[in-house]
C-alpha cells in the first residue's frame, strides 16, 4: 500500500475576469512553458501541489474555470468544496478590476460562507501599461478584509508566495481535508485551533 | 521500445518507485520514492509533441510500462487535463509538460508512463 503523503488537503480557487492570467498563474507563464499544442487544446482541468507549512505536508488542489467565467456562469458546483479563492484582476485593464466587487458577490452567494479569499492585481510586470494603482488594490482588499497581493504570473514575482499566505490562512481557519484513501472529500479534519468564526462544530458528528 | 525501457528493472524495488518521479523537462516532482506500483500493459498515450496539428486524432505511441496511484492525492505535483471521454491526462504541474500519462475517470485510477518521465533522487 502506498503510504500516506501529506496531513492536509485544500481546495483553493481561481475566479476573475477572462484575460487576467488565472490559466498563466495556475501553470508557469505559457509563452516559454512546454506547452504542447495537445494539452492546450483540452484544457486544463485542476493542478495538485504540495507545500510544506509548519512541519506539515499540505496538498493543494487548485482548479482553473474552463473559461465559464466569459459566460458568468460560475455557480455553486465550481465552488464547491472550496476553501479558498484567488480573485484575479489585470493592473492594466480597470474592467477586471470594478469586476473584483461583482466576483465577491457572486462568491458570497455561492460559496461556502467561511472560505478564505485574496486578491491579486496580475501583470504586474507591466507597470507602464498600469491603470490600476497599487493603492487602490490595497484599499479593496481592506475595505472586505481580505488579502492581496500583486504578483507577475510571466516574471513568477509572488505567485509562489500567494498560495503560500492563502494556505497558511486557512490552516490558521483550522479546518482541513482529512487524507481520503480514493479522493473524495466528505470527512473533514479538525486542526488544534478553534474555529474563530463559527460555533459550529461541522468536525465531531 | 524507448530507450528508457532498457533498465527500467532498477526503479522498481518490492513493485515500487524506488526513486522519486520527476518531470523530464524541468525536474519538478510528480511522485515520491515508493509511492506508487509498477504494472505492465498496453495503451496508447499521445504524444507529447505531435509534428502536424490534428487535435481530433492526435498522433500516439504504444505505452506499457506505468507507475499506477490509486489515490489522486497520492501525486506530490502533477495536472490533469479536462475529461476527453473516460480519460483525463497528467501534465507536469510546473511546465505542463505532457500527457505524462493518464487518468481513468469510472476507476480513478492515474497511470504515469515511465518513458515520458526522470527518475531520481527529491
Ligand atoms: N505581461 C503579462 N501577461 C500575462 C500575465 N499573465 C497572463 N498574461 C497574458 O494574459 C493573457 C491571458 O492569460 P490567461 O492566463 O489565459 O487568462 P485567463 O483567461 O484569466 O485564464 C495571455 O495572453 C497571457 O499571456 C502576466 O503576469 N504578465
Ligand atoms: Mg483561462
Ligand atoms: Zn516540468
Amino acid at each position: 500500500m502506498a503510504k500516506k503523503t501529506y496531513d492536509l488537503l485544500f481546495k483553493l480557487l481561481l475566479i476573475g475576469d477572462s484575460g487576467v492570467g488565472k490559466t498563466c498563474i495556475l501553470f508557469r507563464f505559457s509563452d516559454d512553458a512546454f506547452t504542447t499544442t495537445f494539452i492546450s487544446t483540452i484544457g486544463i482541468d485542476f493542478k495538485i501541489k504540495t507545500i510544506e507549512l509548519r512541519g506539515k505536508k499540505i496538498k493543494l488542489q487548485i482548479w482553473d474555470t474552463a473559461g465559464q467565467e466569459r459566460f458568468h456562469t460560475i455557480t455553486t458546483s465550481y465552488y464547491r468544496g472550496a476553501m479558498g479563492i484567488m480573485l484575479v484582476y489585470d493592473i492594466n485593464n480597470e474592467k477586471s478590476f470594478e469586476n473584483i466587487v461583482k466576483w465577491l458577490r457572486n462568491i458570497d452567494e455561492h460559496a461556502n460562507e467561511d472560505v478564505e479569499k485574496m486578491i491579486l492585481g496580475n501583470k504586474c510586470d507591466m507597470d507602464d501599461k498600469r491603470t490600476v494603482s497599487k493603492e487602490r488594490g490595497e484599499t479593496i482588499a481592506r475595505e472586505h478584509s481580505i488579502r492581496f497581493m500583486e504578483t507577475s504570473a510571466k516574471a513568477n514575482i509572488n505567485i509562489e508566495r500567494a498560495f503560500r499566505e492563502l494556505a497558511e490562512a486557512i490552516l490558521d481557519k483550522t479546518a482541513g481535508r482529512e487524507p481520503g484513501g480514493d479522493g473524495n472529500m466528505d470527512r473533514v479534519l479538525v486542526d488544534k485551533k478553534p474555529m474563530t468564526n463559527t460555533t459550529k462544530s461541522c468536525c465531531n458528528n | 521500445m524507448p530507450d528508457c525501457s532498457v533498465n527500467y528493472e532498477s526503479e522498481i524495488e518490492d513493485g515500487q518507485n524506488k526513486r522519486a518521479i520527476k518531470c523530464k523537462f524541468c525536474s519538478s516532482v510528480i511522485l515520491t520514492p515508493s509511492s506508487a506500483c509498477f504494472q505492465n500493459f498496453e495503451f496508447d498515450l499521445p504524444l507529447i509533441t505531435q509534428t502536424k496539428n490534428n487535435d481530433a486524432n492526435p498522433e500516439t505511441e504504444h505505452t506499457s510500462l506505468f507507475w499506477v496511484v490509486k489515490d489522486m492525492f497520492t501525486f506530490y505535483n502533477v495536472g490533469f487535463s479536462n475529461a476527453v471521454g473516460n480519460t483525463k491526462f497528467l501534465t507536469c504541474a510546473d511546465c505542463e509538460a505532457g500527457p505524462i500519462g493518464y487518468h481513468d475517470i469510472p476507476t480513478k485510477i492515474s497511470y504515469v508512463a515511465l518513458t515520458r518521465v526522470s527518475h531520481g533522487s527529491t
